[in-house]
C-alpha cells in the first residue's frame, strides 16, 4: 500500500515508490541522494504544516523537506529492515 | 590570477563536505567555512608554496552534481569547465560516502587527473563506518587519501598524492552504465560533429547532453545542428520508453546505485545500539515542540551575551578617550586644529571603544552557531513561519547571517534555487539589524533605556521583516519552490576555525570600515570647523526637526550613515558636541528611540547597496533604497507621536 510520506508512521522503514513532483524537485531530491527505490524513514514532522525530516537509511543523509514537496513523495512500507 | 607556471588545483565536492576547511589547511586561511550547506558561494584563489613547489589552489562552492540547480553551484561548474585545472581534488564526506561518491563518479567521467580526499573519517568512525581507502582507490582507479581537515590530518599526504598525480596523471576509469544507456551514449558520441564544442571529452559531453535539460545550449542546438538534435531526442525518448523514466533520471539512478555499491564494497558498517550525543541533541533541537523554546533561548542568550560582554567593555574602554578629548580642548582651544584632532580621536576611539566591544562577541557567537550546524536546524524549525511570509526555510540562513553583516548575507542568497526567492530575501535582508546597527541599538537603546527595550526593538524589527515579506510576496506572481535542505550532522566547532573567522572579519573591519569611520569623523570635524554642518543641518531640518522632532544638529549624521551605519553613532556624539556618557544632557530617551529607529532603517549602507546592485540588479537595489527610506520615515514619525 502506498501513501505520501506525510501520512506515514515515524521511525519505520519506508521505500520511495515515486516522487510526483516536477523535474526540478525530482532532480533536487536525487541530488541530495533520495532516489526512487531508496529506503528512508520519517524522523520528525514540523508543527503548523511545517517541513518533515527524512533520513536515507543507507547513506545516512538527513534532509528537511517542505510539507508541499513531502506530500509528493510516495512511499510504501519496506518489508526488510534496512 | 593564475601564474602560468604554477599548476592549477581545484577543490570540488558536495556542500558541507569540509572542502573549505581543507582548502584553508592547504592555502593558509582564506576561505570561509561553516556547517551549513553552501557557505562558499564564491570561488577563492590562492597561490601557495609547498616545500618549494608552487601550486595555484582554487576553492569552489559545493555542488551536489554537475547539473546545477542554484547560482552557487553554477559558479562551481563554470570554474571547473573553464579554468581547465591540472588536477582536481574531490573532497568526499566519509560519513555519507554512499551519497558523496555520486559526484565522484561524474568527475571520473570528465577524465581529468584526480585525487580523492576522504574527509571526515573521524565522524564516519563515530557513526560506525570504516572506509578502506586502499580498496576504494582500487575501485575508482584514483588515489584516495583519508583526511580529517578540521585537525589538519592527512593534508600532507593529500598534497603528496596530488604532486605525484601531476607527474604521472591518475585519471581513473570512467564508470560503465547498463547496455541500454551505453548504446545511447555511443550513438550520440558518434553523431557529435568534429567541431562540436565538447567539454572534457566526447563521452562526458554525450552523457551530459542526455542528462541535462538546459545546459549545452539545448535551445540553440536545433538551429545549429538539427541532425544532432534529432539524434539526441531519439536517444532520450528511447531511454525513457525502455525504462519508464525520464531520460535524465535513468543515468542518475544508475549512478546512484553504483555509488551505493562502491560504498558497500569499500566500507564496513557496524550496527550501533547507542545513539550518539549529536543524535540525542538533535532530538531536542529539532523537536516539533521543544525545538522552539530552544530556538528562542538560543537567540535570547545570543543577545544578552553580546550586551553583557559589550556593555562593561565599552565603559572601560571609553574612559581614556574621554580624558584625551578634554586634553585636546585644553591644548587647541576650539579652532580648526581642535575639530580635526577631535574628529580623528572620535574615529579611532569609536572604532576601539564603541564598535569592537559589541562586534567581537557577535562575531564569536555567529561563528559558533554556523560551525555547530544550528543554522540548518533553524531553517527546519522556521520553514512553516517563512512560508507565511512567502519564503521557505532555506532563507533562514541568509537572514541570520544578516545579523552579522548584510553584505555576505545577500551574497549567500545564491544558495536559493529560484530568482524570486533570491530577490525577496535580498529585499528583506537590509531590514535585519546588522552588527553595525546592533552597536547603535545596544550602545543607545540598551544602555540608556535598558536591555529589554533593545530586545523589544529587535522583536519589532523581526515583526517588520515578517510583515514586509508578506506584503512584498504579493508582488511576485510565482510561488516559492519549497524547501529541500540537507541537515548536516552537528559538529563540535573547532576554536581554530572560529578564531579564523573572527580574524577575517576584524581584518575587513580594520582595512575597510575603520578608515571610513576615522575619515568620516575627520571630514565632519573639517565641516564643523568651516561651519558647513549648519548648511546641511538647515537643509535637512524639515525632516530631522519637523518630522522626527530631533535636534537639528543630527541632520549631518544621516548623510554619513549611508557610508557606514556605526558612523551615525560616532557622528551623533561629535555633532552634538558631547561625550558618550553625557548624552542625556542634550537629548531625551524618547528622541534616542526615534533616532535609532530612523538610522537603523533609513537606507542600506553603501556596501549593501553595491552588493544588491551586483547580485540582484540595479532596479532591485533602488527599490530597496526607496523602500527603506519610506519605511524609516513613516515608522519613526509614528513612533515619535505614538510612543
Amino acid at each position: 500500500m502506498t501513501t505520501s510520506i506525510v501520512q506515514s508512521p515515524q521511525g519505520s522503514a519506508l521505500r520511495i515508490v515515486d516522487i510526483s513532483g516536477g523535474e526540478s524537485v525530482r532532480r533536487r531530491l536525487f541530488a541530495l541522494g533520495f532516489n526512487i527505490g531508496d529506503d528512508i524513514e520519517l524522523q520528525a514532522k514540523g508543527i503548523l504544516r511545517g517541513p518533515v525530516l527524512i533520513r536515507n537509511r543507507r547513506t545516512g543523509v538527513t534532509a528537511a523537506v517542505g510539507r508541499g514537496i513531502a506530500q509528493k513523495i510516495v512511499v510504501e512500507v519496506a518489508d526488510g529492515q534496512a | 590570477m593564475a601564474k602560468p607556471d604554477a599548476p592549477l588545483l581545484i577543490f570540488i565536492g558536495q556542500p558541507n563536505c569540509g572542502k573549505s576547511t581543507l582548502f584553508n589547511s592547504v592555502a593558509g586561511h582564506k576561505a570561509q567555512t561553516s556547517n551549513f550547506p553552501g557557505t562558499t558561494v564564491k570561488h577563492t584563489h590562492s597561490l601557495v608554496n609547498i616545500d618549494g613547489r608552487l601550486l595555484n589552489v582554487v576553492d569552489l562552492p559545493g555542488t551536489y552534481s554537475l547539473h546545477p540547480s542554484d547560482p552557487a553551484e553554477k559558479v562551481a561548474l563554470r570554474h571547473l569547465f573553464l579554468e581547465r585545472p591540472d588536477i582536481i581534488v574531490n573532497v568526499v564526506d566519509a560519513s555519507i560516502l554512499g551519497r558523496s561518491l555520486e559526484l565522484t563518479l561524474e568527475l571520473l567521467e570528465m577524465g581529468m587527473p584526480m585525487v580523492v580526499a576522504l574527509n571526515m573519517t573521524d565522524l564516519a568512525e563515530k557513526k560506525g563506518i570504516t572506509v578502506d581507502a586502499a580498496k576504494l582507490s582500487d575501485l575508482l582507479g584514483v588515489p584516495v587519501v583519508p583526511t580529517v581537515a578540521a585537525h589538519g590530518r592527512g593534508v600532507k599526504e593529500l598534497l603528496e598524492a596530488a604532486f605525484h598525480c601531476l607527474e604521472s596523471p591518475c585519471r581513473g576509469e570512467p564508470p560503465r552504465w547498463s547496455a541500454v544507456v551505453e548504446a545511447g551514449v555511443e550513438k550520440l558520441m558518434t553523431s557529435l560533429p568534429a567541431e562540436f564544442p565538447c567539454i572534457a571529452n566526447t563521452r562526458f559531453t554525450a552523457i551530459q547532453m542526455i542528462e541535462s535539460g538546459h545546459l549545452f545550449c539545448s535551445e540553440f542546438l536545433e538551429d545549429i545542428h538539427p541532425d544532432l538534435k534529432a539524434v539526441l531526442d531519439g536517444v532520450r525518448e528511447d531511454l525513457a520508453a525502455r525504462r519508464g523514466l525520464p531520460a535524465y533520471e535513468v543515468i542518475a539512478a544508475e549512478r546512484h546505485h553504483l555509488s551505493q555499491k562502491l560504498f558497500e564494497q569499500s566500507s564496513r558498517v557496524q550496527g550501533r545500539t547507542k545513539r550518539s550525543w549529536s543524535e540525542r541533541l538533535d532530538d531536542v533541537l529539532m523537536h516539533p515542540v521543544w525545538g522552539y523554546p530552544v530556538l528562542i533561548l538560543v537567540l535570547l542568550g545570543f543577545f544578552f551575551a553580546i550586551f553583557k560582554i559589550g556593555g562593561p567593555l565599552e565603559t572601560l574602554l571609553l574612559k581614556p578617550f574621554a580624558g584625551l578629548k578634554s586634553a585636546l580642548a585644553a591644548e587647541f582651544g576650539s579652532g580648526l586644529l581642535f575639530h580635526l584632532a577631535d574628529g580623528l580621536l572620535s574615529g579611532i576611539g569609536g572604532g576601539i571603544a564603541i564598535v569592537l566591544p559589541y562586534f567581537i562577541p557577535l562575531l564569536f557567537l555567529m561563528a559558533l552557531l554556523e560551525d555547530v550546524g544550528y543554522l540548518a536546524r533553524a531553517g527546519f524549525l522556521l520553514d512553516a513561519f517563512m512560508h507565511r511570509i512567502g519564503l521557505h526555510g532555506k532563507s533562514v540562513s541568509p537572514f541570520i547571517l544578516g545579523f552579522g553583516c548584510n553584505v555576505p548575507a545577500i551574497v549567500s542568497t545564491r544558495i536559493l534555487e529560484s530568482r524570486r526567492d533570491r530577490v525577496l530575501t535580498s529585499l528583506l535582508i537590509p531590514f535585519i539589524p546588522c552588527s553595525a546597527r546592533t552597536t547603535i541599538i545596544l550602545a543607545l537603546v540598551a544602555v540608556y533605556l535598558g536591555p529589554w527595550w533593545a530586545l523589544g526593538f529587535y522583536a519589532a524589527n523581526i515583526v517588520l521583516v515578517a510583515v514586509l515579506g508578506r506584503v512584498l510576496s504579493l508582488f511576485f506572481k510565482t510561488e516559492s519552490p519549497g524547501l529541500i535542505l540537507e541537515i548536516p550532522s552537528l559538529k563540535i566547532p573547532s576554536l581554530k576555525s572560529i578564531a579564523l573567522k573572527i580574524w577575517f572579519q576584524l581584518k575587513a573591519f580594520a582595512l575597510f570600515a575603520w578608515p571610513l569611520l576615522i575619515g568620516g569623523s575627520v571630514v565632519l570635524g573639517l565641516i564643523q570647523a568651516l561651519h558647513g554642518d549648519a548648511v546641511i543641518n538647515k537643509a535637512l531640518s524639515p525632516l530631522v526637526v519637523g518630522a522626527l522632532g530631533l535636534p537639528a544638529a543630527l541632520g549631518v549624521t544621516l548623510v554619513f550613515g549611508f557610508l557606514r551605519k556605526e558612523l551615525s553613532l560616532l557622528i551623533m556624539l561629535q555633532a552634538l558636541g558631547v561625550g558618550y556618557q553625557q548624552l542625556l544632557t542634550v537629548i531625551t530617551t524618547h528622541q534616542i528611540v526615534v533616532f535609532t529607529v530612523f538610522v537603523s532603517l533609513f537606507i542600506p549602507c553603501l556596501s549593501t547597496f553595491a552588493v544588491l546592485w551586483r547580485e540582484v540588479g540595479r532596479k532591485i537595489a533602488f527599490i530597496s533604497a526607496a523602500l527603506s527610506v519610506t519605511i524609516a520615515i513613516v515608522l519613526s514619525v509614528l513612533i515619535r507621536f505614538l510612543l
